[in-house]
């Protein structure tokens, strides 16, 4: 027979002490459960931008604005004219600029 | 199991399980509420399941035990001295009614056995499924950690008669 009173008294009085002890009360737990309706939502989403972005139009070019006559000297001396559509101008020149240089 | 038997389960078991979360967490009171805490949870949300119901406690203890060891391994406080077989020297006073002082002594794995055997009245057996080794090796524990605190409070005891 295992002579364990001093064990037994030792953890009696353990028990003892432990009485005054305050245990927490049990908390009322609520396994973390994902909404159904988000993953759905974030796929409905992402569908659509697919759908918008699969089916975008193409931008038109926006019309011509300026209408660029050049006078250019060709080939034998001759003068051609062209004409452009451009939206914008890349370089201006005063058609009466001549004047200030050619008199 | 559904959530009512559950948590009924737990309710029932709860005050057992706070004092084994606290022993397995060297006393600390706040370590030992957060590990219940996360142990109530892998119960609740399926992540530990119970196959037999007569060895709810011996799978509570388990799920706490590990629960604390992660616990303590994360923060950095847990020191495994399970191989150790002798207790350490002991150079400070040992005061015969501070337990806990007494109990940290012990290595690791003596202290789990003593505890569950003597504190919790679970048997041998019970202990070894806690800590999931053989009932031989649980034996051992058992049998040096009985004779590791019987010292121990034989020490406890002559310093407390010789300070008279």
């Amino acid at each position: 027979m295992e002579n364990n009173d001093q064990l037994n008294w030792f953890f009696e009085q353990m028990k003892i002490k432990d009485e005054t002890l305050s245990i927490p009360p049990v908390r009322s737990q609520k396994p973390k459960k994902i909404n159904p309706w988000i993953p759905i939502g974030i796929a409905a989403s992402l569908t659509l931008i697919c759908i918008a972005v699969w089916f975008e139009k193409p931008i038109p070019d926006p019309p011509a604005e300026v209408i660029v006559i050049t006078l250019k000297q060709g080939k034998n001396h001759r003068q051609e004219i062209t004409i452009e559509e451009k939206t914008h101008l890349e370089t201006w020149e005063s058609s009466t600029s001549s004047l200030l240089t050619e008199y | 199991m559904n959530r009512t038997q559950l948590d009924h389960l737990l309710k029932i078991h709860h005050r057992d399980a706070y004092l084994w979360a606290r022993q397995c967490c060297s006393f600390n009171d706040d370590l030992a509420k957060d590990v219940l805490q996360q142990v109530y949870l892998k119960i609740l949300e399926g992540k530990a399941t119970l196959n037999d119901e007569e060895k709810a406690k011996t799978w509570i203890f388990s799920i706490i035990r590990y629960t604390a060891i992660d616990h303590l391994r994360k923060t950095g406080k847990f020191i495994s001295i399970e191989d150790a077989e002798e207790i350490a020297d002991i150079e400070e006073e040992v005061d015969l009614t501070d337990y806990k002082a007494i109990i940290n002594l012990l290595p690791r794995m003596q202290q789990e056995v003593i505890l569950m055997v003597f504190y919790h009245q679970m048997t041998i057996e019970q202990s070894a499924e806690v800590l999931e080794i053989s009932l031989g090796t649980a034996r051992t524990h058992y049998d040096r950690g009985k004779k590791n605190l019987k010292k121990l409070i034989l020490i406890a005891q002559t310093k407390a008669e010789n300070g008279k």
